[in-house]
């Protein structure tokens, strides 16, 4: 027990200081900062500009009002930036296994998967953070929302499932380049269908994708059923503990990402001087 | 403090036929060659001990190095540090060692190289007091203080190798792996590096190993050889003993007035050019004052000159030029 503690004050310390190089970095280039803090958050003010479009043409999505769309659509953004903060190196992770960059992190007193997502951390993820925050919020006013503690904690609690199940497909996605040795960046097409499978209701889709999307990758359970559960729309799956099972799904997402990972890392061979 | 036993890694090629047909044949019926990159090698390695690996190129030095530090897991054989097998208990064994693995930094290239050493000191959990001292240690060796402000990508070769090896010894590291360190480096950075690895192996014991392909490396620094091909054990010892194994004779070149060179019956002539006779008798056998003496009785001798056998010449022979 003592030793458990003992290492999780070791990898607080690391990450405490980690974030402090991740912005001296920032500092370090001050131009690209103005170029992230506009494109980003722009490109997903846009996209929801045509949700309010197609809302206020059509009235309704799938019997979810424009506010419910927002809360969603905001949510979604809010877990794809945690996950861009955190997990975005699993994007690049073929890079990684083609030019020997684990040596570095094999030949250190930490996890390799700790060491490889937090000395990377990508702090201007938080220009993502931003535009998904406004429109929850815009959602939240829209849709009368009574802020109570347990609603806090559930929005929490789904937002660190949310993130977790994002995390665990980039690196299951990305531990197969240990496999194939091959540097292909999955990144495009893993935001192209993450982004039109949690930003809209998941209900628009046929009913074999919907399956799919549910049970054998869990990217409904990101915002669709925990948002669809507290706000009471088509809820096909209900109750309290909904939020709880995006966390619980997040974790078993986690638990084989970082297996297949591991199992991956057995067969890394580096690469030649 | 090291034990390898035998020490095995294979790889899995996909061997392919030319042209696109190949590559289709490839697909459906993939041809799977097992490579041994490392077969069967044990060894064992003291506290304070400075080896060196040398072989060809492909010869499995890289791959032996990589499995002694933790880097690829053998497929079998394990590696022992201090009795710990470093793949079973990676996270406890490489606090004790240190890693500079050729042109591959460890150094954050954004920042100032200070700050590279401030992430290893959190994540080695080295208190300030310890790692002023040991910077300072450092700095006497290397003069590491003044690069401290210098980002790192403004950090010619050079510097970054001096960087790189200040930071494989700030948590004080047991054993030092280095790959191919001097790589690329001028004559002073070269000086620098191996009088940094003399001193710390004298001043902390520190256990060296490397890899290298340069003959000044292997004469300045290294006791003890590795010579390692086709992922075997050619030749474990020091250089002297095995300059005596592999190679145990001497040449004699001797110049004559003329261009008839006369045999010896206890030694070989084995180049002649103009005046210039070659003769390449065994050490233990004769001496060369004996060929000389027996030579000049048959013809009038203008000058001569031993060749001794060094490390290059090793070389040749191991790497079969």
């Amino acid at each position: 027990m003592v030793r458990f503690f003992k290492e999780l004050g070791h990898y607080l310390d690391v990450t405490v200081h980690v974030i402090k190089m991740a912005f001296m970095t920032i500092i370090e280039y001050p131009s690209n900062i103005a170029g992230w803090l506009i494109s980003n958050p722009l490109q997903f003010i846009m996209g929801f500009a045509i949700i309010k479009f197609v809302v206020e043409s059509f009235g309704q999505i799938n019997g979810w009002t424009y506010g419910q769309l927002a809360f969603l659509y905001g949510l979604s953004v809010i877990s794809h930036a945690l996950s861009m903060i955190f997990f975005v190196q699993g994007w690049f992770m073929g890079y990684f296994v083609i030019e020997g960059e684990f040596d570095r992190y094999l030949t250190r007193p930490l996890g390799v998967l700790y060491q490889f997502f937090f000395t990377n951390i990508n702090i201007f993820g938080i220009t993502d953070l931003i535009p998904g925050i406004l429109v929850f919020i815009y959602g939240c006013v829209k849709c009368h929302v009574v802020v109570s503690p347990l609603f806090v904690i559930q929005i929490i609690i789904m937002l660190v499932g949310a993130t977790f199940i994002r995390g665990g497909i980039y690196i299951l996605l990305g531990s197969t380049s240990f496999h194939t040795r091959s540097a292909v960046d999955f990144g495009q097409y893993t935001q192209e269908i993450m982004d039109k499978t949690t930003m809209y209701p998941l209900s628009m889709y046929p009913e074999s994708m919907q399956f799919i999307l549910t049970y054998l990758i869990p990217i409904g359970w990101v915002s669709f059923y925990p948002v669809s559960s507290l706000l009471g729309v088509e809820a096909k799956f209900s109750g309290l503990v909904i939020p709880f099972v995006t966390l619980a799904v997040g974790f078993i997402v986690m638990l084989i990402a970082g297996a297949y990972f591991n199992f991956g890392l057995r067969k890394y061979e580096s690469a030649g001087n | 403090m090291i034990d390898v036993e035998n020490l095995c890694k294979d790889y899995v090629l996909k061997s392919k036929e030319p042209g696109l047909k190949g590559a289709m044949k490839g697909l459906v019926k993939p041809n799977h060659k097992i490579i041994h990159a490392v077969k069967d090698l044990s060894f064992h390695i003291d506290t304070g001990e400075i080896v060196g690996f040398i072989g060809p190129n492909g010869a499995g030095k890289s791959t032996t190095i990589k499995m002694m530090s933790g880097i690829l897991t053998p497929t079998q054989g394990q590696v022992l540090i201090d009795g710990r097998n470093i793949s079973k208990h990676r996270k406890e064994v490489v606090k004790d060692i240190g890693v500079v693995f050729g042109q591959r930094s460890q150094l954050n290239w954004d920042l100032r190289l200070g700050e590279s050493f401030e992430l290893l000191k959190h994540i080695y959990q080295i208190n300030q007091k310890e790692y002023d001292k040991i910077l300072d240690e450092l700095d006497q060796i290397l003069g590491i203080k003044e690069l401290l402000d210098k980002p790192v990508r403004q950090m010619s070769l050079g510097q970054r190798v001096k960087g790189d090896l200040v930071a494989s010894m700030i948590h004080s590291p047991k054993v030092l792996f280095l790959d191919e360190p001097t790589i690329g480096l001028d004559v002073s950075a070269k000086y620098a590096l191996r009088k940094f690895i003399k001193e710390i192996n004298k001043v902390r014991h520190t256990t060296v190993i490397l890899t290298t392909h340069d003959l000044g490396d292997i004469q300045e620094l290294c006791e003890r050889l590795i010579v390692i091909n086709n992922g075997v054990l050619m030749e474990d010892g020091n250089l002297s003993e095995i300059v005596d194994r592999i190679a145990p004779y001497k040449t004699l070149v001797v110049e004559y007035y003329d261009e008839v060179a006369p045999e010896h019956t206890r030694c070989k002539l084995i180049a002649q050019d103009g005046n210039v006779a070659k003769y390449r008798f065994m050490k233990n056998d004769v001496t060369a004052a004996e060929i000389i003496a027996d030579l000049s009785k048959e013809k009038t001798i203008k000058d001569v000159s031993i060749e001794e056998t060094g490390i290059d010449d090793i070389i040749k022979i191991v790497y079969g030029a």
